[in-house]
């Protein structure tokens, strides 16, 4: 028996040394098309995020993996074994299900267990690897308990332990948190990283909380219609997004258009009715020249009334607007300002009254600039793909 | 006022229930303990000397029938649950209600003409060439009607069941796969124990069911031994015998009692 607790020397791995590939995966329900073409591979002992809204098929992703669902093209590896076809039991992976799916019937030993006795393992031996699990999860003395008889968090660490007592190659977690209230998922959330970092454990985590993907993961896969639209360690998609979706679904929600005319990394922004003209260098390749849809999130903003601000500045966009409504979310000021036809949310240390005409800085290190979609001259156009506080407050 | 218009909306079906159902049954125990105008057991004593024999075959045969439709309920569900093909599937769910809306008559005249000794059953044997004409035997006795009810009830229980398994958690049946249990197991350990409630109502009423059932053994099985509601149609059409009838069905509702404290058992002991 390879107990977890030998898999410890794994954690350092080359997290990107692969070792499940999944090639141009296709895979539906039906005629509809839910994957298509993903290419993906991760590493031993990495945790990987599949992040995405409802509907973008990371739940269809995770399951195609797992077995679950066959994929109708395309092909997954682990090693160099192909699993394509192969049976869920035969895969050495293990998932937990959104709902835990514990058996009622059976006690939280008997659930741990159960994959153990289907292996025929010796009752002796069966109750000496429930026992290493319980320990492992913090449920010592719960074993002899119904699942209707524990609180949530334990149900989540008995679907955890099932999980982890057959010895997977792979954890597989389908949004393991969402039925968790908030204050418990946060601890959870870390728990489930530092246990994953231990057993040195290849896992894949669906998640629609970014907040959640960005700290637990090594990396993240962001999905959007079936593809993947970016793959990277957190810090990577958070502050380089590769298309305006990301960056909306990473918090950049605000969004304004400007005409600009670009060259490698340098971009100047022409003067237009809502801001100032500016010269900006960007830490990466600009995009075309042409009308430009520039993103930011509400943080890291300068707000100043309109002829208060210190100096111009060229080296950051300068929008013009009106504030229209000032809240206290907690910490700063949280500001709608309205420039042309949309408005955008800034946070500020202190609060200018509704009315006001203000000057938004929004420095470079913060701005995420995009070839607008010509068939949207205004308004986010990726803004229905994600949560927006913006469109929310405007549709309110 | 408004406290009288309660009661007074009850009172027509209370008392229907009162005049057409309680009435008679009170009328029909105090009968079972009425001898020549005295009270006493004698109705009793003479039900068990004349159909001791009758007594033991009805529980044995509604007993054996309720286990066989248990299984087959149990089989049909998980099939339709847990089946992968789902051409099969499809004809299964379609083909396995009709049993349900065919009368207990019908279902005796229609296996009447199947099980005789010249019947369907046989002459399909013989032309198989799995059975020899001269050693072929009619099953119109016990057989026939374990048959005629596990045909007729497999398909209420089995409706009841596969709504159970339906309505489960399907997480629960694809972690079981997903730790390597065969589809046998997975509906013996995983499936029937979080149906079992579901499966013992359907199966109780099954039960009081065939108890009640008169033209079954009547069509398929009318020599000794019989079953009990043969035997009260007997005592009253040939002897109007009122005693013996009415003391015969209160054995008949002994049994279903017993039928239905093993289900309030199983249910308490479930719920705790």
């Amino acid at each position: 028996m390879r107990g977890v607790f030998a898999q410890l020397c794994n954690t350092e791995m080359m997290p990107y040394d692969a070792y499940l590939t999944l090639r141009s995966l296709d895979a539906g329900y039906g005629r509809t098309r839910v994957l298509e073409g993903v290419d993906l591979s991760i590493g031993k002992g990495e945790f990987v995020a599949l992040l995405g809204a409802s509907g973008c098929g990371k739940t269809t992703l995770l399951r195609t993996i797992a077995g679950f669902a066959l994929p109708s093209a395309g092909s997954i590896c682990v090693g160099d074994r192909d699993l394509t076809r192969l049976p869920p039991d035969k895969r050495g992976m293990a998932m937990v299900f959104q709902s835990y799916a514990l058996w009622p019937h059976m006690t939280a030993a008997r659930n741990i267990g159960y994959g153990l006795r289907l292996k025929g393992w010796r009752r002796e031996a069966i109750a000496a690897r429930v026992a290493e699990m319980e320990a492992l999860l913090g449920l010592e003395g719960l074993g002899g308990r119904k699942p209707s008889e524990l609180s949530g968090g334990q149900r989540q660490r008995v679907a955890l332990g099932r999980a982890l007592a057959v010895d997977p190659d792979i954890l597989l977690l389908d949004e393991p948190l969402s039925n968790l209230d908030a204050r418990i998922r946060l601890t959870v959330r870390h728990e489930i990283r530092a246990l994953q970092q231990r057993l040195g454990i290849t896992t894949i985590h669906v998640t629609h909380d970014r907040e959640e993907a960005m700290v637990m993961a090594d990396r993240i896969v962001i999905l959007n219609k079936g593809r993947i639209a970016q793959l990277g360690t957190p810090q990577a998609i958070y502050t380089r997004p590769a298309s305006a979706f990301v960056a909306a679904f990473m918090g950049a929600e605000n969004v304004v258009q400007l005409n600009a005319t670009c060259s490698a990394n340098r971009v100047d922004i022409a003067e237009g009715p809502h801001n100032r003209a500016a010269s900006l260098t960007l830490g990466l390749p600009a995009p075309r020249s042409g009308r430009l849809e520039a993103r930011f999130r509400s943080e890291q903003l300068q707000l100043s009334r309109l002829g208060d601000e210190a100096t111009d500045d060229t080296s950051c966009v300068e929008l013009i607007g009106r504030v229209e409504a000032v809240v206290y979310p907690g910490g700063q000021w949280r500001h709608t300002v309205r420039i042309g036809k949309g408005s955008v949310l800034v946070d500020a240390a202190e609060a200018l009254p509704p009315g006001s005409d203000v000057l938004v800085r929004v420095p470079t290190s913060g701005l995420f600039l995009f070839a607008a979609p010509a068939d949207t001259p205004s308004g986010p156009p990726s803004a229905a793909d994600g949560p927006s506080p913006v469109r929310d407050r405007l549709t309110a | 006022m408004a406290r009288l218009l309660g009661p007074l909306l009850v009172s027509p079906a209370l008392i229907v229930i009162l005049l057409l159902f309680m009435v008679p049954l009170a009328a029909s125990v105090i009968g079972a303990f009425e001898v020549e105008g005295t009270v006493g057991l004698g109705n009793f004593t003479k039900a068990y000397d004349f159909y001791r024999q009758d007594i033991v075959f009805t529980a044995v045969i509604v007993g054996l029938s309720t286990m066989l439709t248990g299984l087959l309920a149990i089989a049909i569900g998980g099939y339709l649950t847990l089946g992968e093909n789902a051409a099969a599937v499809a004809i299964l769910r379609w083909l396995y209600r009709w049993p349900m809306f065919i009368p207990f008559i019908v279902v005796g005249q229609i296996l009447r003409t199947f099980l005789a000794k010249s019947g369907l059953f046989n002459s399909t044997l013989v032309a198989l060439g799995f059975l020899d004409p001269l050693t072929a035997t009619s099953y119109l006795d016990w057989r026939g009607v374990v048959v005629a009810f596990v045909w007729k009830q497999t398909p209420f229980v089995a409706l009841m069941v596969a709504g159970a398994m339906a309505s489960l958690d399907r997480g629960t049946i694809e972690a079981a796969r997903n730790l390597g249990a065969s589809r046998l197991r997975i509906l013996i350990e995983i499936v029937v124990p979080q149906v079992t409630t579901t499966l013992l109502v359907g199966l109780v009423l099954s039960f009081v069911t065939m108890m009640g059932v008169l033209s079954v053994p009547l069509m398929i099985n009318a020599q000794a031994p019989t079953m009990i509601t043969a035997d009260i149609a007997f005592r009253l059409s040939t002897y109007r015998d009122y005693g013996v009838a009415n003391a015969l069905g209160l054995i008949s509702l002994a049994i279903s009692a017993v039928a239905a404290w093993f289900y309030l058992r199983v249910n308490m002991r479930q719920s705790r």
